[in-house]
């Protein structure tokens, strides 16, 4: 349904996207995953039409849209990262508005804003002004504006950032009705890896302008089917202890949080014995130790030598 | 069109410090302004009333017979030297310089007394009057004789002003250089149409237009500053509607909008539309509330306000130009920090030359065509111009200036704003 080829977008010398390529097939939910910085909030900007690539193409349907873009446009619902409506109007009047850029009037109107509301619980709160909605009421108003003209795909970018668990599990699950029981097709970004292992299909992986890797989560998964991860819990973060750790040969990837240490090695290596001696030269207090399978999120960590959240 | 206007009006008036900026503010200085320099600007001509002596040295009567005299001897044939003889009755110098002193339009001005040699002089010397006009013996016989049979040296009149009162004996000068100057004119049709002279309608139109600064019609304080402000807050106007396209820019609502496949020119022609029709709303505002409370104008004078709406409109439509313009501006360079500084410095400087805090009257000439190429300085102008109730032709200049600013902003807007693709 919607591909790019090769897509690049060069800012004033700076190469921002290169060669990215991906598509989305008609009722599919795609994930795009990436630190910040990593390019995807410009291979959106590209997709929507909002932004001309350097190079490349977008096409929809077999067609470029790169110099026609209206039938992507009429088609097309954007959620931005940032809360893109009009704070001192409510949420009515804001769906209103937005309706009536894309041609809505009359009962067609009032039906699509109505709609939207019940999509996004908030009917019974249409008369309230924006700005005084909490954070996730603004989100779920945010996609309501998206999807006042009934379009047929959706681009999410990080539609949950900085919202509470209720109104965050709320709009997951408006997602994943949307995509499974009305067939939208949903290109989603987020920082919460969980999200994405819930919501989507198939995921693509960038960093520093270029898709890195791409597949199912399965797929994914098995890059580091080799490999096993170490979580090593805790009371506090202890950067000797870690620095330690990290000049051991066997362990391909090392990333301290603020409840413990994360390790990636191959299967089967046998290095707890070390951990506990180098944790008794720093006079650490290991909590847990637990020995995992991969997950998506230590996969990306693998690829791009980051956390999600860097 | 009437989307984005319903939606900028919406957004604005639930604005409240924007609100106050453009309406609150207004009346504030109106009120500060209004009453403490009405002295400087009071209407009702107590600045500038002025008394003058009038020593009386012509006979007219005895003129006009010495005139005839003359004429009967002069050899030309009957039918003519009756026509001439008319023609000085209606047109005699002496009767028409005392008919413009005591005229109605003058009263409240001039006060002319009519005193002999040593009285004019002694009353000037105690700055009882500000001027001596002096009517000179055989002032009515020279003047006909020029002006009707172009023969003798002609007349004159003796001026004696004041030095402790330049103003009003400046205003006195102008009246006299009119008279004059209007005479001159009269007598130069006399000559060319032999001996007819014009009708005395024509007369008293050219008598009409003798002082433009304030004699004509009276502009009180209120009415200065109300017009002042308007035109000065209008041009915030502009600046507050290029503020909320910024904010669109930065909130991705803009892309929100461009995303459903309006045309950029689209969103730029709805700011301009915009800001006119928020101009004009506050024209109205201003108007009527400064009427309500300052009684600048009055509400009931059904003949008054199509001339006032109609400036405020041109100004209007020349706000939306600049609103165009500055949004243009914000979003090619992707900084509001232009809007910023037009709001917090040119509007000012704006509103400087243009006259709004004070008449430009007293400026140098530089300062006064300068501001009268600024687009509230120029419709101050033409509101001065309805106010004084001028001749309506007299508008056409500083409204013609505010429409080529009007083109000129909006085709600047079009070439700078961002097309497709790279909003």
């Amino acid at each position: 349904m919607l591909e790019t080829e090769e897509l690049k977008k060069v800012f004033k010398g700076k190469t921002a996207v290169e060669g990215a390529s991906l598509y989305l097939d008609k009722g599919e939910s795609v994930g795009l995953l990436g630190p910040n910085g990593a390019g995807k909030s410009t291979t959106i900007s590209m997709i929507s039409t909002l932004l001309k690539p350097t190079s490349g193409d977008v096409r929809l349907n077999g067609k470029s849209i790169i110099k026609n873009p209206s039938e992507m446009r009429r088609i097309l619902g954007v959620v931005p990262q940032e809360i893109a409506l009009y704070g001192e109007l409510t949420a009515y009047e804001n769906l209103k508005f937005f309706g009536r850029i894309y041609g809505l009037s009359g009962k067609a109107l009032e039906g699509a804003i109505q709609r939207s509301l019940e999509l996004v619980g908030l009917a019974e709160r249409q008369k309230e002004i924006v700005k005084t909605y909490s954070g996730g009421m603004k989100r779920r108003i945010n996609i309501a504006a998206a999807m006042m003209h009934e379009p047929e795909i959706i681009i999410m970018d990080e539609p949950t950032v900085g919202i509470d668990p209720q109104s965050r599990s709320h709009i997951l699950e408006m997602v994943r009705q949307l995509n499974h029981e009305k067939g939208l097709t949903v290109l989603y970004t987020s920082h919460y890896m969980e999200e994405v292992e819930r919501l989507c299909d198939r995921v693509y992986i960038m960093d520093h302008g270029k898709i890195i890797a791409s597949g199912t989560k399965e797929e994914l998964k098995s890059i580091l089917s080799s490999e096993e991860t170490v979580w090593i819990e805790l009371d506090r973060p202890y950067p000797a202890f870690f620095k330690d750790l990290q000049s051991f040969k066997v362990i391909k990837q090392a990333v301290e949080t603020e409840k413990g240490i994360k390790l990636i090695l191959p299967k089967g290596s046998r290095i707890l014995g070390e951990v506990f001696q180098a944790s008794e030269r720093h006079q650490v207090e290991i909590i847990n130790v637990n020995v995992q399978k991969p997950s998506l999120e230590d996969v990306f960590l693998h690829l791009t030598g980051r956390k999600l959240r860097d | 069109m009437y989307t984005f206007l319903k939606k900028d009006i919406l957004v604005l008036f639930r604005d409240r410090t924007e609100l106050a900026v453009l309406l609150a503010m207004p009346f504030i200085l109106i009120a500060i302004l209004g009453f403490a320099l009405s002295g400087l600007l009071s209407g009702n001509s107590e600045v500038l009333s002025m008394d003058v002596a009038i020593v009386q040295e012509d006979n007219e009567q005895l003129g006009l017979e010495q005139f005839a005299e003359e004429l009967n001897g002069s050899g030309i044939p009957a039918e003519a030297r009756s026509r001439i003889m008319a023609a000085a009755q209606e047109t005699s110098p002496s009767s028409i310089l005392q008919g413009i002193l005591t005229d109605e339009s003058l009263r409240e001005l001039v006060t002319a007394q009519e005193m002999d040699t040593a009285a004019a002089a002694e009353a000037l010397e105690e700055e009882e009057v500000v001027a001596i006009l002096t009517i000179p013996e055989n002032f009515t016989l020279n003047a006909l004789q020029k002006m009707l049979m172009d023969t003798g040296g002609g007349a004159e009149l003796e001026l004696m002003i004041a030095d402790h009162a330049a103003t009003q004996s400046e205003v006195f000068t102008d009246i006299l250089e009119e008279f004059v100057w209007s005479l001159n004119f009269e007598s130069a049709i006399a000559q060319a149409a032999n001996g007819e002279a014009p009708a005395p309608e024509e007369t008293s139109v050219q008598f009409g237009g003798v002082e433009s600064v304030s004699a004509v019609q009276p502009i009180s304080s209120f009415q200065y500053y109300t017009i002042g402000m308007a035109v000065m807050f209008a041009l915030f106007v502009g600046a507050t509607i290029s503020g909320i396209a910024f904010v669109e820019k930065q909130q991705f609502v803009l892309n929100r909008i461009l995303l459903s496949d309006q045309h950029p020119f689209v969103y730029l022609g709805a700011k301009a539309i915009s800001a006119a029709t928020v101009t004009f709303l506050q024209f109205c505002i201003l108007f009527f509330f400064s009427s309500l409370l300052f009684g600048a104008f009055d509400l009931t004078n059904w003949s008054f306000w199509p001339g006032m709406l109609l400036i405020g409109f041109t100004l209007a439509i020349c706000v939306g130009a600049l609103a165009a313009f500055l949004t243009a501006l914000t979003m090619r360079f992707n900084n509001d920090s232009i809007t910023t500084v037009f709001a917090g410095g040119v509007v000012t400087i704006f509103a400087f030359l243009g006259g709004s805090f004070t008449p430009t009257e007293g400026m140098p000439d530089s300062i006064q065509k300068l501001g009268g190429w600024t687009p509230n300085g120029a419709s101050l102008n033409a509101f001065l111009i309805w106010l004084q109730n001028l001749e309506i032709v007299l508008l056409w200049e500083p409204l013609s200036r505010v429409l080529l600013l009007t083109i000129v902003l909006l085709i600047l807007s079009l070439l700078i704003f961002p097309r497709k693709g790279e909003a």
